[in-house]
């Protein structure tokens, strides 16, 4: 079928004059199964088909059906669209690729009987037990997509990519109070991942936190130091640097950070890391949705702006390297310059000294998500508990934190960078398209403004 | 009258000893993206499917199938893989609805869009930017703008085995703007609105205008000074915080514990305060006739003068819980009925914002950070205004931070005019609270 597309779309090509094309087919396997309590609520296992077409001559041209007899109509229509064009933007084109890869892991999901899946998923949540639980919920997802890329350039690369992610939640009630905490595993792989999950020792371990925050207090507001653990350090580095890194806020003139490559923005010290080729992680991929090979990118090294992330279109305006980090959420969408998995890079404090350095101040734990306005270069993000630092000792327990700051005053306000590298928190992305991303780091001395109630 | 692939799915049903539920969709979507004024990207997509649910002995089975022109035999496959999924899930089955009349929601349809030939639609937006372009020749390169525009239809219907069969189309429209103006420093303004019919495309000049306002406020403000005290939050920074309170009030969320509450009743916000779901209003871009179950949409009250008077429920949640559907199943053919909210609708009040001496909040952003059940919230002041002497001092950067249960207790006063936001209708509010 690829070959007779390709034909069409040559042959259209020349008649809308279009200086490129490409083509994903896509075939998605993806099984979701939640639970509440001892309830089940969904388990769901379908396939689905599509095919995506982008046209380019000085702008985009787009059209998707998930109807594959509709194929030869999106292709014209894309064509079509991107020939109206008037707009003078440029592309890289480069060699043509051809490839094969397959990222299955060492038990690929759809030899894992629903059964199987379906047990898993009631084991982990017979650990969510405790007095102050009343609701326990566990999520399941695997998703495993098939992908055809083919381009004008006569790149064909076939990609088969594997996503598993559990998430374990607990909430807890007492005397009018309630809290939330959870866990989440997944990344690149196999049912391996989600299988190889200590559930006996997460389990007690997300519902005791969810019971323990019900006696936690109201952090306290205004400018604090903040020791941030390795999950948080993720949130924080994707919000605070990797959205305005991002090359199309960079191409339009609306990121903070626009101009500054060269510059030093950062601490000494600070790396700052994009890598889509890390084994297993949630955000990995062999190519990005473009055809281009994905590829480690240094944001920060040593505190000086080294690269943006970048794809096909903002390498060429902005006369960069195309990076591979032109992603889409599904062959129905348009690939954008996306992170994949964003982290701090390990500097050489132990996580005692950092707290000695800390002194006084909040020591902040866990990834409630994150906002940015890259334009004004404030963000905020929010941590799912902490704890009070006073004169270098860890006492009081705190709830619902946020925390908010400038993305050009934070980045040097760093204060010291842990040894404890994690990247395994993995998490979807928003950008007018949800895409699958991890982050980490290790533990992070910086300032910040805090939200709290007190 | 069905289309015949549904009588084709229909028929194998019908062999079969089950209860069904057939949702089914056909669409087309156009979108076109501004950037630096220039139409950048143009995409059309079409989309189609069907969901089908089974019941049987006390279980339910969902599964879906992309695209509507299917041989039997995929047909065929559909029903029994949902068959299977109903016998291997153990997922538990509360029925499906039976029919009920269903009132016609006027103005949520207009053929002009499912009519419009590309090179129109092309032609809006080309003209969408050529005013972001002149707008940009008049003030300076310090100033950019982007901006979106995008319209799309939908056909589809709900039947099932009880005897409830309905058709619908909807259509919408929207158009969005973004402005950066960067010198010395940096502001940037966003204002986006929706509508159902082309005629929305005559706000056009009105929605740059107020993204370029928010610009500009967002160019000359400053950090604040920490306050504690009255605030006035716009109609905007209201929903945001409105938010986070709604979570609580929706069905599958109260019968799993999830919620701060547990029944209809008691005393949950300033007695100042009408909250209600309406999907029936006319032209609301969350309106519809019937929702993704068949059945009937409708006004529910949830808050009247600060009282909770119901939850959002779809028809699984409202028979677990003794209660009748609401009609705020949501869904598109790939997803199981989940609840939702329609349109948000909160009664204005008296209070005209001229009057206010203290701070007020704008807009504001980290909603999803924040705890819905404990109802703590953080938020970071996207624009707000310090108001001394009646002078408007524009403030960005803050944390507006409180607990929402509190913010909506502590409300004194709700403004007399009311905003559309996409679906939701807010006036603004006075409360007390605290900026850091």
């Amino acid at each position: 079928m690829e070959e007779r597309l390709f034909r069409t779309a040559e042959r259209l090509a020349e008649r809308y004059r279009v200086e490129y094309f490409d083509i994903r087919i896509s075939r998605a396997g993806l099984t979701s199964i939640s639970l509440q309590n001892d309830r089940l609520e969904e388990l769901s296992s379908n396939v689905e088909m599509g095919i995506g077409v982008r046209a380019f001559k000085g702008s985009w041209g787009f059209s998707s059906a998930n109807d594959l007899s509709r194929a030869e109509d999106v292709i014209k229509m894309a064509m079509k669209i991107a020939s109206l064009s008037s707009g003078s933007s440029k592309i890289y084109l480069g060699d043509p690729v051809r490839d094969d890869v397959e990222m299955l892991g060492r038990k690929k999901v759809s030899e894992v009987d629903l059964a199987d899946k379906l047990s898993l998923v009631r084991e982990a949540g017979s650990f969510l037990e405790g007095a102050a639980i009343k609701n326990r919920s566990v999520r399941y997802g695997d998703f495993v997509n098939e992908q055809v890329f083919i381009n004008s350039l006569g790149s064909e690369i076939r990609t088969v990519v594997s996503r598993v992610r559990l998430s374990i939640s607990a909430t807890a009630h007492s005397a009018g109070e309630m809290q939330q905490y959870w866990k989440v595993f997944g990344g690149v792989g196999g049912f391996e991942i989600v299988e190889e999950v200590d559930l006996s020792h997460w389990g007690p371990f997300v519902a005791r936190k969810a019971a323990e925050l019900l006696k936690a207090a109201s952090p306290p507001s205004g400018e604090f130091r903040v020791l941030m653990d390795p999950e948080l350090t993720g949130v924080f580095i994707h919000e605070a640097l990797g959205h305005a890194v991002e090359a199309d806020s960079v191409k339009n003139g609306e990121s903070i950070l626009a101009g500054k490559l060269g510059e030093k923005i950062a601490v000494d010290g600070l790396t700052v890391v994009d890598n889509p080729t890390l084994p297993g992680k949630f955000g990995s991929y062999p190519y990005d949705d473009e055809g281009i090979k994905a590829r480690r990118v240094e944001i920060i090294k040593d505190g000086v702006l080294r690269e943006y992330l970048t794809d096909r279109e903002t390498s060429a305006v902005l006369g960069l390297e195309p990076n591979g980090h032109g992603r889409a959420q599904s062959y129905a969408h348009q690939p954008l310059v996306r992170m994949s998995n964003t982290y701090v890079e390990p500097g050489d404090w132990s996580f005692d000294e950092m707290v000695e350095e800390l002194r006084n101040g909040l020591y902040m734990i866990g990834d409630k998500g994150g906002e940015v306005d890259i334009a004004n270069g404030t963000f905020t993000f929010g941590a799912k508990e902490g704890y009070l630092v006073e004169n270098g000792k860890i006492t009081k327990h705190l709830r619902d934190v946020s925390l908010s700051g400038g993305i050009l005053d934070v980045l040097k306000s760093v204060m010291a960078i842990g040894r404890d590298v994690k990247v395994e928190f993995p998490g979807y992305c928003g950008k007018g398209q949800w895409v699958p991303v991890d982050d980490g780091g290790p533990h992070v001395l910086t300032k910040a403004t805090v939200g709290g109630l007190k | 009258m069905l289309p015949d692939y549904i009588e084709k799915l229909v028929r194998i049903l019908e062999r079969e000893d089950v209860e069904w539920e057939i949702y089914w969709e056909r669409g087309r979507s156009g979108s076109f993206s501004i950037e630096r004024e220039t139409l950048e990207r143009a995409q059309r997509k079409f989309f189609s499917g069907i969901g089908l649910r089974i019941g049987l002995e006390g279980k339910v089975g969902f599964s879906y199938v992309s695209g509507l022109n299917h041989t039997n035999d995929t047909l065929e496959n559909l029903v029994k893989r949902a068959i299977k999924l109903a016998k291997v899930g153990n997922v538990p089955f509360s029925g499906f609805p039976s029919p009920e009349k269903v009132e016609k929601v006027s103005d949520i349809y207009d053929p002009k869009i499912e009519e419009i030939p590309f090179e129109e639609a092309y032609e809006l937006a080309e003209h969408f930017s050529s005013i972001m372009a002149e707008k940009k020749a008049e003030l300076g390169s310090s100033y950019t703008f982007s901006g979106s525009l995008s319209m799309g239809f939908v056909h589809y219907g709900v039947l099932n085995s009880n005897g409830v069969e309905l058709m619908e189309k909807s259509t919408g429209f929207s158009m969005s703007s973004y402005v950066v103006k960067k010198e010395l420093k940096s502001g940037s303004g966003y204002y986006g609105q929706s509508y159902r019919s082309l005629k929305g495309w005559e706000e056009r000049y009105s929605i740059l205008e107020k993204a370029l306002s928010l610009a500009e406020d967002s160019y000359n403000a400053e950090l604040g000074k920490s306050y504690g005290g009255e605030v006035f939050l716009e109609p905007s920074a209201f929903l945001s915080v409105l938010s986070i309170f709604l979570e609580n009030l929706r069905g599958d969320n109260v019968y799993h514990g999830r919620s701060r509450f547990s029944k209809p009743g008691e005393e949950v916000v300033s007695d100042i305060l009408s909250i209600f779901d309406d999907s029936t209003v006319p032209g609301g871009v969350g309106s519809y006739s019937f929702d993704g179950e068949g059945s009937p949409g409708q006004r529910t009250p949830l808050v009247e003068k600060g009282i909770l008077r119901g939850f959002v429920l779809d028809y699984t949640f409202a028979s677990l819980m003794g209660y009748h559907s609401t009609g705020n199943a949501v869904r598109d053919f790939r997803t199981a009925p989940q609840i939702g909210f329609s349109n948000v609708v909160v009664e204005p009040g008296d209070y005209s914002e001229g009057e206010f001496e203290g701070v007020i909040i704008s807009r504001v952003f980290g909603e999803h950070t924040a705890n819905p059940a404990s109802g703590d919230f953080s938020l970071t002041v996207e624009l707000g205004y310090r108001v001394e002497d009646g002078e408007k001092i524009p403030i960005k950067g803050n944390m507006f931070v409180g607990n929402v249960f509190e913010v909506l207790k502590k409300a004194e006063a709700v403004g007399k005019r009311r905003e559309r936001i996409g679906p939701a209708y807010v006036p603004g509010l006075v409360t007390s609270g605290k900026v850091v």
